[in-house]
């Protein structure tokens, strides 16, 4: 390596991380479109951004995750401009495909052949339109200053992926998602809107396919808004290589009388971070959140959620699951607030986690904080090893012990993927729950 | 068929005695009953010798077949045909009883040189054996034991025990926490399940199992030791004048 290259790898190195993002975002909307609502609503969020800066050390929301690190790694690795392609899973469910490279779609906005009522489109393709979905809503749900990433992604991305259902239409068919293609290493950020109007029903599956994804980091952020009494079913399943990094914001804010569903599956990457915050702003609405994560080798997946209870009458129901294999890490930092106004609200929380290794780690933190006096709430987190009287029952029928302790893990974890409506993708869930646990 | 030698056995972490000094020999179509006050030690012969872990064999042997038992892992014992009928059955959330069976059946006749069951076959066998205990269908697409009454549960571990054709089933108090309508199916099971070639050991506090499954031989435990043997006529007269008057003759004795 010559002198000079030395110098301007130490310059990189000695460079805040912050300030890459900067300059991007500078380069970035000096020749961007999209109306100046949208362009203003990116400066406020470059700003809560740099504000906010990288979790540090002393960042308590990303102590046990080492994410700058990642940023940084990131950074300093060359771009591949190679874009890699995953095997396509689901391909068979019959619904709606969609695909995306680098987080936007492949095809562009689709016009034609989707049922009535339902828009797929681009962001970009949706902010020509006055009084627009997009004006209504983009920005509505996501709260700046509470996470760098999610702020940074709605800086930096220049378009995106907008679902719409109009009211009362119920879409039958399920809208597939299949982020099969992204670059190998750098940045991919992205942003997706997903608005079911009134009285809508939706069903949506996205699928971050297995690739070689190199070192690349995918941070997005997903705003859903769910209209008075509409029913929108959410899963996510993410299953990168081990070297990928996915910073995942949802924002999902809730109308009277409205149903939310949302399954998240995390079966691969090397970091990986969801930020689920669920805002049930209107009575009567029910909140269904789904977790369930297996990190093996040197993975670290850490799942930080919120259910903000603010106003009266309400259900929200929380299960996640883990099972850390290695010298895996799993975080789960769950909370539920009920604010003085949300009486007779019934919010669970329940989170287990398995240890398979004695050099895999958990940190679990359940929050609850009450504010009402009239509520139904409970909250437990469990970790351990898998049950010894269980495994010797199993094995005094004669199952060998790794065969025992199959047959516990995939039905600890199974009761998560139970809960996915769709049958073919279950069935694929419980192939990949099975060639997981088997190192196949 | 078992042949127990002088086992004396203690607890893993506490280094507490439990066994003292076991002798048992069982033969071929034998039906033994243990019997003895509680903390004499029962459930832990039955424990030692499905192979569950936590014991410290201090002395003596155990031999199965002509092989060494203590040797064995618990589910290889499984597999030589050792069968335990839990006192208190393990439920086990999200796991259903076919699929379990299905495996649990497979590796035990893979080991016994049968070939694998077919879907149907597997299916017909169920139906069979769950109409043994008169267990109703549904319980066999249920989670195993969960959410099953305490007679529910006790069923289940006979009709695994019939699924599974152990040579030797130890039944570990499974008489304990049934009503008399449950305890005679569960009778009518293990009597069902006699023969020739396979034995069993009744492990029990009360007489009152035995006037429905009659032993050839009665034992009495006491203190980790086998202070008594008889026919059947042992178990009324325990019934008839309590465990203490076998704790006076002991200490008698000693």
């Amino acid at each position: 390596m010559s002198d000079q290259n030395q110098m301007i790898e130490t310059s990189r190195n000695s460079e805040r991380p912050e300030s890459h993002f900067l300059k991007e975002f500078d380069l970035l909307v000096e020749n961007a479109a999209g109306g100046t609502a949208w362009i203003e609503h990116r400066h406020q969020a470059v700003k809560a951004f740099s504000s906010l800066g990288f979790p540090t050390k002393k960042t308590e929301s990303y102590k046990y995750t080492p994410i700058t690190k990642r940023v940084k790694s990131t950074l300093s690795n060359a771009v591949e401009s190679e874009m890699r392609t995953s095997n396509r899973a689901f391909g068979d469910v019959s619904g709606i495909h969609l695909d995306t490279s680098n987080g936007v779609l492949s095809t562009g906005p689709l016009a034609t052949s989707l049922p009535k009522g339902l828009t797929i489109t681009t962001l970009q393709e949706e902010a020509k339109r006055e009084n627009g979905v997009l004006h209504e809503h983009l920005s509505g749900a996501i709260v700046l200053d509470r996470d760098p990433f999610s702020a940074l992604a709605a800086a930096l991305t220049e378009d995106g992926i907008l679902i719409h259902v109009a009211t009362g239409a119920h879409i039958e068919q399920p809208i597939v998602i299949h982020h099969d293609r992204i670059a190998a290493a750098g940045f991919v950020q992205s942003r997706f809107l997903i608005v079911a109007d009134a009285g809508s029903t939706l069903r949506i599956i996205e699928h971050f396919g297995h690739l070689d994804a190199g070192s690349a980091f995918e941070n997005r952020v997903t705003e859903i808004i769910v209209g008075e009494g509409a029913n929108l079913d959410h899963v996510l399943v993410y299953e990168r290589s081990e070297e990928a990094t996915f910073v995942n914001a949802l924002f999902v804010e809730q109308g009277e009388g409205s149903i939310f569903k949302t399954n998240n599956i995390t079966i691969g990457g090397g970091v990986v971070r969801n930020n689920l915050n669920f805002l049930p702003n209107a009575e009567n609405c029910e909140t269904h959140l789904n977790g369930l994560y297996i990190a093996r080798g040197a993975s670290h997946v850490d799942n930080h959620t919120l259910v903000d209870h603010a106003k009266p009458n309400c259900y929200s129901n929380e299960l996640f699951k883990g099972i850390v294999a290695d010298t895996a890490t799993g975080v789960f930092n769950g909370k539920v607030l009920v604010r003085q106004d949300a009486q007779k609200t019934n919010a669970y929380q329940s989170s287990k986690s398995i240890l398979l290794d004695r050099r895999a780690r958990i940190f679990a933190k359940p929050e609850l904080v009450i504010y009402a006096d009239d509520v139904k709430c409970s909250h437990g987190a469990t970790t351990g090893e898998l049950d010894d009287e269980a495994l010797f029952y199993l094995r005094s029928r004669g199952l060998r012990p790794d065969a025992a302790r199959l047959l516990l893990l995939e039905a600890f974890a199974r009761d998560v993927i139970d809960l996915v409506e769709v049958e073919d993708m279950r069935e694929y869930l419980y192939d990949r729950l099975h060639q997981l646990l088997t190192n196949e | 068929m078992l042949s127990v030698k002088n086992l004396h056995v203690s607890i893993e972490e506490e280094g507490t005695k439990i066994l003292r000094g076991i002798n048992l020999t069982v033969n071929a179509g034998e039906v033994h009953a243990i019997m003895g006050p509680n903390g004499s030690g029962k459930s832990t012969l039955a424990s030692v010798l499905a192979g569950k872990d936590g014991y410290s064999i201090d002395e003596g042997s155990v031999s199965f077949d002509g092989a060494d038992l203590l040797e064995m892992a618990a589910d290889e014992r499984a597999r030589e045909g050792l069968f335990l009928a839990f006192q208190y059955p393990v439920e086990l959330p999200g796991v259903s009883t076919a699929n379990f069976l299905k495996q649990a059946v497979k590796s035990v006749r893979e080991h016994r040189g049968l070939d694998e069951l077919s879907a149907g076959d597997f299916l017909k066998m169920m139906k069979e054996k769950a109409e043994l205990v008169l267990l109703d269908p549904s319980l066999k697409s249920r989670s195993v034991n969960e959410g099953f009454s305490g007679g529910e549960k006790k069923r289940n571990e006979i009709f695994q025990l019939a699924m599974l054709d152990p040579k030797l089933a130890i039944l570990d108090e499974t008489d304990s926490g049934l009503d008399i309508d449950a305890l005679r199916i569960v009778a009518d099971g293990v009597n069902t399940l006699r023969n020739p070639d396979r034995s069993f050991v009744i492990i029990t506090h009360y007489q009152r199992l035995l006037e429905f499954i009659v032993p050839d031989f009665v034992h009495v435990l006491l203190e980790g030791r086998i202070v008594l043997s008889g026919g059947k006529e042992l178990a009324l007269e325990l019934e008839e004048k309590g465990y203490d008057w076998i704790k006076e003759t002991h200490a008698q004795l000693t």
